[in-house]
């Protein structure tokens, strides 16, 4: 009984941390792009803009929700949940912190659950939230969804496999699947993070998680100069914000996975720096990887779809299963 | 061998990461747009806003209703009817006087056109409404606006004008060079 209370309060202190993230995300989103494109962003709602997420979220809480006609009305309104469920279940296993906390005999640990699996179980929800995005435009009745959910599923399934590859080399370098495992073998130091040992598979997995996460300049499902807004062009109100949210949620897990693989998780970059919160450096890894791409999306264009497939069949699918064979060999033959 | 430069550059993706700096960079140049409703720009001093009517020191208004500005309006926005003041016989007046703001352009052919300067293009820029009416003008809101923005009513010698002049005499007094030559 016990068990599941701490259980349940947990999962709701991880959500309500990412719903903040992600509400927070937007706004962070806006202002760095307006700072480098010499604007100044949001500024009405509250100091310079703080409050707009906020304003935001009571606009599309209040929208009307439309339903198109021809619609396919249950799909269309499953779409959105099973876009947003596994965007937001990746977290269960993604390691916070290092320490358990134990107050009154009940213990409280950094992660909702330790799964031994845990980079697979992150892989395979990612996989599936391909399925809402397609079912997303072909529900819609709309020409210009029904391209984007496809171009959506083209992408996702492409980029998937040199992702998943390249998680496979600090899978083998720390010999197993458990995110606080992975964490927990890259302590001592920076120069025992992985991304020294790992680095073609850590360009790799910021590409393909770029690619995954349909931002740009791989945001061609929902390409605005071409598709409207791609698979969720004919959603409104609370169904769109579910989008909305998915595609941030997605953001952050993957600078999660990221931060936790190749960048020690939350251990410190020198070991004198003990004293500050494991938290704090998780945290401060995952909003650098988080900036990085909000940097990266305002310097780069859009690639065209052929050389987005190319890109991903050609040169990442290659370099992640070299990058597989020759960690393999040298781990076989020196650890 | 520039292949092989091109290559290498291919990989480390250096154009890419020229980009990031650039946009980093830009990351600390002051923005340059303007909290438009609540920093107001600051207008040159020629600037041609909504047309405004002006009046003589003991309140008359200059207005001789001569209707040049009506025939030096490319857009056809102004319409005169001429008249005698009922109270002062002999002395003609605009008896209606029409600005239509939608078809104005702002030109400032009428102020030219003025003989008795009872024109002036005033600075005011935010003519947005929600009722088209309202940008009808006749002769008591010109007159308001010149009231507004032109209460002193001495000769009127914007900066522009007096460089202009500045240059010109400047130019006269050189011998116009140049001007012998072929």
């Amino acid at each position: 009984m016990v068990q599941i209370l701490v259980a349940l309060v947990q999962i709701g202190v991880v959500m309500g941390l990412v719903m903040g993230h992600v509400a927070y995300l937007t706004y962070v989103e806006r202002k760095v792009l307006a700072d480098m494109q010499d604007r100044l962003g949001p500024m009405e709602v509250g100091f310079h803009g703080l409050l707009q997420p906020i304003a935001d979220g009571l606009k599309l809480f209040f929208k009307e929700d439309i339903v198109p006609a021809g619609a396919n009305k249950m799909i269309f309104t499953a779409a959105p949940i099973l876009v947003l469920i596994p965007a937001m279940i990746g977290f269960a296993v993604v390691p916070f912190g290092r320490d358990s906390l134990t107050i009154f005999g009940v213990t409280f640990h950094p992660f909702i659950v330790d799964l031994h699996i845990g980079v697979l179980y992150i892989l395979a929800f990612a996989s599936l939230g391909a399925y809402g995005i397609l079912l997303a435009g072909w529900s819609s009745n709309s020409k210009y969804s029904l391209l984007g959910g496809l171009r959506a599923a083209a992408q996702v399934i492409s980029y998937e496999l040199p992702l998943g590859l390249a998680l496979v080399g600090p899978i083998l370098l720390s010999e197993s699947l458990s995110m606080m495992e992975m964490s927990k073998q890259q302590g001592g130091g920076f120069w025992a993070w992985y991304i020294w040992q790992q680095p073609v598979a850590f360009v790799i997995y910021l590409i393909c998680a770029i690619a995954e996460t349909n931002r740009l300049p791989f945001d061609l499902p929902e390409a605005e100069s071409e598709l409207v807004a791609g698979f969720f062009t004919e959603y409104s109100g609370m169904r769109f914000s579910f989008f909305f949210m998915a595609e941030y949620a997605n953001m952050i897990l993957v600078s999660c996975v990221a931060a936790s693989a190749f960048l020690g998780g939350w251990q410190p970059p020198l070991p004198f720096l003990d004293f500050i919160p494991p938290l704090l450096w998780f945290l401060v890894k995952v909003y650098a990887i988080l900036f990085f791409f909000i940097w990266l999306r305002a310097t780069l264009p859009r690639l065209r779809f052929d050389q987005l497939m190319a890109f991903g069949w050609k040169i990442m699918l290659p370099l992640a299963l070299a990058n597989v064979l020759v960690t393999a060999t040298i781990v076989y033959f020196f650890q | 061998m520039p292949n092989l430069v091109k290559l290498l550059k291919t990989v480390f993706f250096i154009e890419i990461i020229k980009g990031l700096g650039l946009t980093a960079r830009h990351l600390f140049v002051r923005p340059i747009t303007r909290q438009y409703p609540h920093e107001k720009p600051k207008l040159p001093s020629g600037y041609r806003g909504a047309i405004a009517h002006l009046r003589y020191d003991d309140g008359t208004e200059k207005c001789v209703g001569c209707a040049l500005c009506e025939a030096a309006c490319p857009s056809h926005c102004i319409t005169v009817v001429s008249g005698e003041d009922p109270h002062l016989p002999q002395r003609r007046i605009a008896v209606e006087y029409f600005l239509d703001v939608t078809k104005c352009v702002f030109c400032g052919f009428c102020v030219q056109a003025c003989p008795v300067d009872a024109l002036a293009s005033s600075p005011e820029y935010e003519l947005a409404t929600t009722n088209k009416r309202k940008l009808f003008m006749d002769k008591e809101t010109m007159l308001q606006l010149g009231d507004r923005y032109f209460p002193v009513r001495a000769p009127r010698n914007p900066p522009y004008l007096q460089n202009r002049w500045a240059f010109f005499h400047q130019m006269k007094e050189a011998g116009f060079p140049g001007m012998q030559e072929k």
